[in-house]
């Protein structure tokens, strides 16, 4: 699971008002290259949860991102920040770990990359 | 106002979303095919909801199962689109193989234009996030993003098919744009409002609790955002019908059986499901003749020699599933199965 995902994925349980963002356990993080595309992560910029992706960031061992969001006119001026979204975005997978409910604690597991969102019984 | 659909032609009504939701509950609520539990009466009603709970524990297990076990010999033979070709009704031309796979894009295309999304480039452009409901192994999502420039997150109940959707977008350098989660459509892990396209091709007949169904993805999609189902319906009942002949009901509970299928609804039913949601442009077509030669051409592949041999391999579901493909075709022959969309758009 990369954070463009985590950056969207909230916990559903039943009364779970504010399960955004999930906190990230990380387990087994590795680093998969992909090539930059400036004019995708501009794209992309508009729409993240900026806090939820430095605390991503952070959980998977990456730290150099800013606490605060940039102004748009970053985007286009500072090519080394675009880099640093792109790799905390694009290049960080949770291999194995979970993703932790804010309100709940609750576990969703994390396995060969993959997130399990499957609510038990009790909780819808 | 009841929309009647003329079966023979490619038309589509649009519909006034002020007419009041009438809920045929009986078909609209998870029924087990195989039980014989009423689910109607509600004196014993904690015991029938307990039941309702159990078996959709067990539908949701048994469609991932059934995904798990079926999706790689579908994908050997008819590749990443887990879904009906569209194709000129009365085309009569025995297709190849890649004339089928074609079809199964035009079917996307065709959704894409039928919900309005491709009718002007601005449109297009506003489609950055696209949630892909029952993704399958990925085809759409992967279509979808590469075609929108947009990121796409795709939900299915089989860990199998997320792992080989994800695999695939990384071998067609998509991983950026695309990635596949394990998540139940009727709870999805997402907040309110976050997608300008929800699409649900062929996975709506899975999804026990039609209005929930429903509710999720008017949940999830962002204001001017648009919702395109495309499904298995059983034909609109006329005017005083209350459920589906005996028989009708009969023929759909043995496909019911083999592909992990919920009790049915009709076209009519998600329409009036639409409506009663603050909604615009609910608009919804009958499709089945576009579709008349994906299961006689899925059932000639089955019947090959490396069909055959996929099949053995595979395992039971697989086989059974073959083995009830022709109801399917029986089904669409008397009218009782319908290929229906349905399409609208949340206000800003």
């Amino acid at each position: 699971m990369r954070l463009i995902t985590h950056n969207m994925l909230s916990c559903n349980i039943k009364g779970v008002t504010n399960g955004f963002p999930l906190r990230i356990e990380a387990g087994n993080v590795i680093e998969k290259e992909v090539d930059f595309n400036p004019d995708f992560i501009r794209h992309m910029f508009a729409k993240l949860e900026w806090k939820a992706l430095v605390e991503g960031a952070r959980s998977m061992g990456y730290a150099e991102l800013p606490e605060d969001s940039p102004d748009a006119a970053v985007l286009e001026s500072d090519e080394s920040f675009l880099k640093k979204l792109h790799h905390a975005l694009l290049e960080l997978h949770l291999e194995e770990g979970a993703l932790v409910c804010p309100k709940t604690g609750r576990k969703f597991p994390v396995n060969k990359g993959i997130p399990n969102m499957l609510l038990h019984e009790d909780e819808v | 106002m009841k929309a009647t659909l003329a079966p023979s032609s490619l038309t589509f009504t649009s519909l006034p979303y002020s007419s009041s939701f009438h809920s045929s509950s009986s078909s609209l609520l998870f029924r087990c095919p195989s039980s014989s539990a009423s689910m109607t009466t509600t004196t014993r009603g904690n015991v029938a909801v307990a039941a309702a709970a159990t078996s959709t524990e067990a539908l949701r297990k048994g469609i991932a199962e059934f995904y798990n076990e079926t999706s790689g010999l579908w994908e050997e033979i008819w590749g990443d689109h887990m879904h009906h070709g569209f194709y000129d009704p009365d085309s009569s031309v025995q297709l190849s193989d890649s004339g089928h796979r074609e079809a199964q894009i035009r079917m996307i295309e065709e959704s894409l234009r039928f919900s309005g999304v491709t009718t002007d480039e601005e449109e297009e452009k506003k489609i950055k996030k696209i949630v892909d409901v029952g993704c399958g192994i990925g085809g759409s999502s992967r279509y979808l993003a590469s075609k929108f420039g947009a990121e796409s997150i795709g939900i299915t109940l089989s860990p199998v098919q997320a792992k080989r959707a994800n695999d695939l977008a990384a071998a067609q350098s998509l991983a950026h744009k695309v990635s596949f989660q394990v998540a139940d459509a009727l709870e999805q892990p997402f907040e309110d409002g976050k997608f300008d396209l929800v699409w649900s091709m062929e996975s709506g007949e899975h999804m026990p609790d039609k209005a929930k169904f429903v509710n999720e993805l008017v949940r999830v999609v962002a204001p001017g955002g648009r919702i395109i189902i495309v499904t298995w319906c059983h034909r609109n009942l006329s005017e005083g019908e209350k459920a589906l002949q005996p028989w009708e009901q009969n023929l759909l509970d043995r496909i019911c059986k083999t592909f992990y299928l919920p009790a049915w609804c009709s076209t009519d039913d998600y329409v009036h499901l639409l409506q009663s949601h603050s909604l615009q442009d609910i608009k919804c077509a009958d499709w089945s003749e576009n579709v008349a030669p994906f299961w006689p051409a899925v059932i000639r592949t089955a019947l090959t020699w490396k069909g055959l041999v996929s099949l053995l391999r595979s395992g039971m579901k697989s086989i059974k599933g073959a083995l009830t493909m022709p109801l399917m075709i029986e089904g669409y022959k008397k009218g009782v199965i319908k290929f229906g969309i349905i399409t609208c758009r949340k206000p800003l």
